[in-house]
């Protein structure tokens, strides 16, 4: 029943205004619906009235199209209490513990069940900025004419930039167009799973026509896909059949396929025909904005200067972004100070949360040079070998990123003259970053050793 | 739409409604005042969705009609006019020009469509009772101090109206302290609600020198207030709310009164102290026959010891949190005060040992603090 009333909402979301829906339907629940008696449980009587007198012909168009028998609706007060107060409780401490956490986890996530697809993930509330407009006009495209241009669309990018929600809400927004479309959405570590136990059971063949009786399929995290020929080999013919019949294919990686070593070559043109999209780290306006959304759909106060703050100092991703924010308001909500006054107070201190750690200049020193197979006196040589080179450059960037040296420090470190060469090399890494995933990669396991 | 009051009689209808209309909320039009002309009356909304307040504004000249304008915005603009200068509102579309003498503004507003529909009270099935605007205002004023605003435990953020033994008594608590008064005698009615403290706060401060009475209406979810030309609709708190009774401790064997401005004088001085450890701890101790000391200690910023004379014929201690104290001292009114408690040496429960605090000779106000552990 709780699941039934989940599946409405996801549909009356769609069909009114997000800010009527998080204002009315939030902390509703299905009490009961015997015999099509059905009873909403709600906040309190200026919910019952608005409810009643506004939206009652949309709860019962949903209820009835998730399968529901409506006679009438009722609508009862429910006050959410976690625990009756009994006075034995008391406790001689006189610090009361305030937390209004429920009201930010209250957002309703109804996932469908049979399309794997989450419905809080819309194209409305995905945040555009000059980082990943590109990849959204591509899919607002798709959302058009599913099948036809971008087809398959790849879109990779960082952990935590918005590919999972850019691909949900596609698949989301189609659904609402053609709801008669079958679309699947799946990681594909859960392709594997499906398909080793189809094969086990000996369904091979309905796990075939599952996957090809599809309008549209999502693949998920496609850099987790393992080196097993069979399993790579159906995956493979599954794509072609469905991109024969023009069924639109969706595949989302942290990295281009080129760059995934268990892709075999031809796989990898395949899943790029139609072009490679990515989502870039945001801008600091992008940030600002983003965070404003979000602190806007939690319905929280928090000033410019506050976000300016998080924006200036989170530099990771935007999963980091937004939990930053969900700690300050949260720390808020505990103590009765704003996020302004927090950060000002130095209870917040963003920047030297995640980084940091206890290390050395040397060990990463140390530890670069081992990692490209030089010795440390290599590495610090004046050398102009672009193996070297790198490796000195990567090693400026970590004693930046990890440690905050400056310029002329790090210079001393690496043994090069000018701290403009630092400048340099640091932004180099930087630049590189973005798009040389090898690099990437080579960075963070360097980042284990260091930390190891 | 058009109506047309004085600046001094429009601004201080919008004060008493723009209070509520805020910007925190996911739906804009809860930031504005729904202006509604009906059959030549003129009211004044704004909600909040906890509550609502309605002032019923009398006015001159009127034509029927309804728009939305933010609240605050017109409030202020209002409030910033010459007080007998002549307003007069006026709507085309979505948009309300204010005219008054050489000074006009135009504000955006938008349609009524959009402004939540308000509960009403059924008045036939509703209880109906009026009290005077003195006692009321003292009475809540008196407990309103120990609600809490924990929403974990909905029931406690509220005020707890009740009738025991024909007399209406209200009280709150927030679990370490307990406020309760008699506000009415010989109540004919059963009134068992818990009424949310912010809503309260507003119907306090809406209370004027020309308002003698108060009606309250409520029903089973919904409670009104009426003062004079306002109307002020709650939602009532449906949570089961712990019984009163059961956190009063049954003797206290340390008794005494002392004068009440030499008690506030004793327990601010050790505040002082105390507000510099962690939890505002602050230790009272009766010294027979005749003294009343209270003790704090700052460790890095010294300690403070004063006492008062009174009567006392047993020794014995108590803890307590100097903030709590000075709250419920700041309500009670009387210039003597009757200090009652347990001594913390006897280790009873809780409640047992709790600080109870009243007027002298008199049952009527009763506030209770919980004893802390001093170490």
């Amino acid at each position: 029943m709780y699941n039934a009333w989940e599946n409405a909402l996801a549909e009356i979301e769609q069909k009114i205004s997000s800010s009527n829906f998080s204002t009315w339907f939030q902390d509703t629940s299905l009490i009961s619906t015997d015999d099509g008696h059905i009873i909403i449980g709600v906040k309190n009587s200026f919910f019952v009235k608005q409810l009643r007198s506004k939206f009652l012909d949309v709860i019962e168009e949903s209820l009835k199209n998730t399968g529901i028998e409506v006679q009438d609706i009722d609508f009862k007060i429910e006050t959410k209490s976690k625990s009756k107060v009994r006075p034995r409780e008391i406790t001689s401490t006189p610090t009361p513990i305030k937390n209004k956490l429920p009201s930010m986890n209250s957002l309703k996530s109804p996932k469908n069940q049979k399309t794997g697809l989450n419905s809080k993930y819309t194209i409305d509330n995905f945040v555009v900025g000059s980082n990943n407009d590109l990849a959204l006009a591509a899919a607002k495209s798709i959302i058009n004419n599913p099948g036809t241009s971008y087809n398959p669309f790849f879109l990779y990018g960082g952990s935590g930039l918005g590919k999972t929600h850019l691909v949900q809400a596609i698949g989301n927004e189609i659904l609402k167009n053609h709801p008669d479309f079958k679309i699947l959405y799946t990681p594909i570590s859960d392709f594997y799973a499906d398909f080793v136990d189809s094969v086990m059971k000996g369904k091979g063949k309905d796990f075939n026509n599952k996957f090809r009786s599809l309008d549209v399929l999502i693949i998920d995290d496609f850099q987790l896909i393992v080196n097993k020929e069979k399993s790579q080999e159906e995956f493979f013919n599954i794509f072609n059949n469905l991109h024969q019949l023009d069924k639109q294919i969706i595949v989302t990686s942290d990295r281009l396929p080129s760059e995934i070593k268990t892709v075999d070559e031809r796989m990898a043109n395949r899943l790029t025909w139609a072009g490679a999209f990515d989502l870039q780290l945001p801008k600091f306006e992008d940030k600002c904005a983003i965070l404003r959304s979000k602190a806007d759909l939690l319905g929280a106060e928090i000033e410019d200067e506050a976000i300016e703050y998080i924006a200036e100092n989170v530099n990771t991703n935007i999963r980091d972004l937004e939990g930053e924010l969900n700690t300050i308001l949260l720390m808020s909500d505990v103590r009765g100070l704003t996020p302004l006054e927090l950060i000002n107070n130095g209870s917040v201190n963003v920047s030297h949360q995640t980084k940091l750690r206890p290390t050395t200049a040397k060990r990463i020193v140390d530890k670069v040079a081992k990692y490209y197979n030089l010795t440390t006196t290599e590495l610090k040589s004046k050398s102009r070998v672009a193996h070297i080179k790198n490796s000195r450059q990567v090693a400026m960037f970590l004693l930046k990123s990890e440690l905050s040296m400056s310029t002329p420090k790090i210079a001393a470190e690496v043994g090069v003259k000018d701290h403009s060469t630092v400048i340099h090399g640091i932004k180099k890494i930087e630049q590189d970053l973005k798009l040389n995933f090898i690099l990437r990669d080579q960075i963070a396991e360097i980042k284990e050793k260091i930390y190891d | 739409m058009e109506i047309e009051a004085t600046a001094e009689k429009l601004s201080k209808a919008l004060n008493n409604v723009s209070r509520i209309a805020t910007s925190k909320v996911t739906l804009p039009v809860l930031n504005n005042v729904l202006i509604k002309i009906k059959d030549k009356q003129v009211s004044l909304i704004t909600t909040n969705l906890d509550m609502a307040i309605v002032d019923f504004l009398p006015v001159s000249n009127s034509k029927d009609g309804v728009i939305t304008v933010p609240a605050k915005l017109l409030a202020e603009f209002v409030s910033n006019l010459p007080k007998d200068e002549k307003v007069k509102i006026s709507s085309s579309g979505t948009k309300i020009t204010v005219t008054a003498g050489k000074y006009s503004s135009t504000i955006n507003g938008s349609p009524a469509d959009d402004f939540p529909e308000l509960p009403e009270i059924d008045e036939k099935s509703a209880v109906i009772f009026k009290i005077g605007t003195e006692e009321f205002k003292n009475g809540v004023g008196q407990v309103i101090i120990a609600s809490s605003n924990d929403f974990n435990r909905p029931a406690l953020t509220g005020v707890h109206f009740y009738t025991s033994d024909k007399s209406l008594f209200i009280v709150a608590t927030d679990g370490y302290r307990l406020a309760k008064r008699k506000l009415v005698k010989n109540v004919q009615s059963e009134i068992k609600i818990t009424i949310p403290s912010t809503s309260l706060q507003e119907v306090l401060r809406s209370i004027t020198d020309d308002i003698e009475e108060i009606e309250i209406s409520f029903n089973d979810d919904l409670i009104r207030f009426r003062l004079g030309e306002l109307e002020i609709i709650s939602k009532i708190i449906d949570a089961e709310y712990p019984n009163p009774e059961d956190f009063l401790p049954k003797t206290s064997e340390i008794n005494l009164v002392v004068d009440r401005t030499d008690l506030i004088r004793v327990v601010k001085l050790a505040s002082l102290f105390a507000r510099h450890t962690t939890n505002d701890v602050i230790t009272c101790e009766a010294k027979s026959p005749d003294t009343f000391s209270v003790h704090s200690i700052a460790n890095e910023y010294g300690e403070n010891d004063s006492s008062i004379n009174t009567k006392t014929d047993k020794d014995g201690k108590i803890s307590v949190t100097s903030r709590y104290l000075l709250d419920a001292l700041n309500v009670i009114s009387t210039p003597k005060i009757s200090i009652n408690f347990n001594d913390k040496s006897k280790n009873l429960s809780v409640i047992e040992s709790a600080l109870v605090l009243k007027e002298p000779n008199s049952e009527d106000y009763i506030h209770i603090l919980m004893p802390v552990d001093d170490n």
